[in-house]
């Protein structure tokens, strides 16, 4: 299948700080992926080198095989993108900034808009400044559907909305997905959401990848093991530790799984999403001590392959 | 595009088209009654070089001028227009996207950043040139009175007398969405579109201006002031007089001179041999606005084109 979105070793710099680094991965055409990681970890980042806002300090980008920001007239039409805190016109009315869509894109699906903002209940003749921060939302979200992209692009859509709103939010993105198939790419840091609504995992943690790959498969090869208190280096030498805790009587291991788990002492049980996140963002943390410098990477590199 | 730009500027647009207006009727208003009382006091008939003795033309002028003088006052408020009007829509026209994030939107839809600009840019500054011209053709009628008796050379009415008024309307706009490009503020830009807009113009006009072609100077030495005609008529624009020293220095005026002295007493008290004017001749006047204006539209230019760049690269 091919990828939607492929970047390669790629990274931006701002002055001395590296936002994003060494970035390998590939999306494939047609997933629902979520873009999971702490505040500062490059979402934004990446995202916004992805749709062509910014221009990659090292290693390059590419949407269905061509640079968003080398070739925009190519790559912008295939790329719908809904920015942080969903920036609209605010003086604008929604049928307004549905004409802004209309004229600023020649594959623009006004028919489709119209019926998703009336479905919504929203007004047209409202300015957008006067619409709650989940209606807001939702306009960006239609502004960017009715582009009618191979490529959605969400920035942290879902911090400012309230769980209903969120909620609805999802909704208009399933069925856009469900009718066109398109590729989604979404960031958020609120994970219990994601769950329901993508089949793919990144995990960006202080500038790097730390995980990417098929929903399933990761919550499929991601188990936690509790057993008497005992050294995590038996498991370790077949499969990969990603957290370790020790109790006085117990320890519980939170490994990714490279083959068949045999292991008669140990408790197997399955990790929720969150749970494994939390896990690959704290085993981040904990490989900053200088004592194992490069384990991050080479975990990082070997989920890619 | 042409659409949003529209939408995203007809408030500024008819701003612009109100401010002209009540400026426009201003100007018609008391155009009008200079041009009667021009016309009524006979003054086309005081503007020879010399005026004989026993002319009442000196009495006319000074009745004219006490009557309209504080209209060109008037003219001195009108040079800032051009910078308001790039501090208040050059300079926002990139710093409020990129203050409220819509450059977010807008660059993310099917048409190209530089396609956006280039749009964006034209309407604006079309849009300002046609109405700064408009303005001018309504100025130069307006002051023809005075024209006819200063000159408009070396006068605050220079600015408003020819197209360095457009190209100074374009050098604000200009110079405005760079300072946006820049700070990516609202309010930072329209400080920084200020400064430099005074930056440059006020240099270019009270230094480089005087010297766009050498000044004529005559010089009368002291013998024979009282005989010899000046060259300079009213319409000529003096650039600096004095007199000259027994070393060939020049200075600006007389020192030291009191009431009772006369004036070769005065002369001499100062050490002064000759008298000089240098001036540029009223005939040079189209000469030094096209210079000037290809100044300001190349300034203009070069602001153009940084903007471009940066916005280019904006991240």
């Amino acid at each position: 299948m091919s990828n939607a979105l492929k970047t390669t070793r790629l990274g931006k710099r701002y002055g001395h700080t590296w936002a994003l680094q060494d970035c390998s991965l590939a999306l494939p055409a047609g997933r629902v992926a979520a873009l999971v990681g702490p505040n500062g970890a490059g979402k934004t980042t990446l995202l916004q080198l992805s749709v062509g806002l910014l221009e990659p300090t090292a290693g390059e980008v590419q949407v269905f095989g061509v640079s968003p920001l080398r070739q925009p007239k190519e790559a912008l039409p295939r790329l719908g993108f809904v920015a942080q805190d969903t920036p609209l016109y605010k003086s604008f009315s929604v049928a307004e900034l549905l004409t802004l869509g209309r004229k600023l894109n020649p594959g623009f699906d006004d028919a489709l808009a119209r019926a998703r903002i009336k479905m919504l209940g929203i007004p047209l003749e409202r300015r957008a400044g006067k619409l709650s921060g989940g209606q807001q939302a939702q306009v960006a979200l239609v502004l960017a559907l009715a582009k009618r992209p191979d490529l959605l692009l969400l920035d942290e859509p879902l911090s400012s909305l309230d769980p209903l709103a969120r909620r609805e939010f999802l909704r208009t993105l399933m069925d856009a997905v469900a009718e066109s198939g398109l590729t989604v790419l979404l960031s958020s840091h609120i994970i219990g959401d994601l769950e329901r609504v993508c089949d793919y995992l990144i995990i960006l943690s202080a500038s790097y990848v730390q995980l990417a790959g098929d929903m399933q498969e990761i919550q499929r090869t991601h188990k936690r093991l509790i057993g008497p208190r005992q050294d995590e280096a038996a498991v370790a030498s077949v499969h990969t530790v990603i957290e370790a805790r020790h109790t006085d009587r117990q320890t519980t291991l939170l490994v990714r799984t490279n083959g068949p788990l045999f292991a008669p002492s140990w408790e197997v049980q399955d990790v929720s999403l969150e749970d494994m996140v939390l896990a690959y963002l704290s085993q981040q943390t904990r490989d900053r001590v200088p004592a194992q410098p490069s384990a991050r990477e080479q975990n990082g590199r070997e989920v890619l392959k | 595009m042409i659409w949003l730009t529209w939408r995203q500027h007809r408030l500024e647009g008819l701003m612009t088209l109100g401010v002209l207006a009540v400026i426009g009727v201003f100007l018609l208003l008391t155009g009008r009654a200079m041009a009667t009382s021009f016309q009524q006091l006979g003054l086309s008939h005081c503007l020879g070089q010399t005026t004989p003795p026993g002319s009442p033309c000196p009495d006319l002028i000074m009745a004219f001028g006490t009557q309209y003088g504080l209209l060109q006052i008037f003219d001195i408020l009108l040079i800032f227009l051009p910078l308001l009007l790039g501090a208040l829509v050059g300079a926002p026209l990139i710093a409020r996207e990129v203050e409220q994030h819509t450059h977010l939107l807008v660059w993310t839809q099917s048409i190209t950043r530089l396609r956006w600009l280039s749009v964006k840019l034209a309407l604006v500054l079309v849009a300002g040139l046609l109405a700064s011209g408009a303005l001018l053709a309504v100025l130069i009628w307006w002051y023809s009175p005075w024209a006819q008796l200063d000159g408009s050379f070396g006068t605050n009415a220079y600015d408003t007398s020819g197209p360095v008024w457009v190209a100074e309307t374009l050098l604000s706009l200009a110079l405005g969405v760079l300072a946006g490009t820049l700070t990516r503020r609202v309010g930072p830009a329209i400080f920084l579109t200020i400064v430099l807009v005074v930056a440059i113009r006020v240099p270019v006009a009270s230094l480089w201006r005087p010297n766009f072609e050498a000044p004529i100077t005559q010089t009368t030495p002291i013998g024979q002031v009282n005989t010899t005609q000046s060259t300079v008529s009213t319409q000529d624009w003096i650039v600096s007089q004095g007199y000259i020293d027994a070393q060939g220095n020049k200075h600006d005026g007389l020192v030291g001179c009191t009431s009772n002295q006369t004036s070769v007493h005065c002369f001499q008290a100062n050490g002064a041999l000759a008298l000089f004017v240098s001036y540029q001749p009223a005939d040079r006047f189209w000469t030094f606005q096209w210079i000037e204006t290809g100044i300001y539209v190349g300034f203009s230019v070069l602001a153009l084109f940084a903007a471009f760049w940066l916005v280019r690269r904006l991240n």
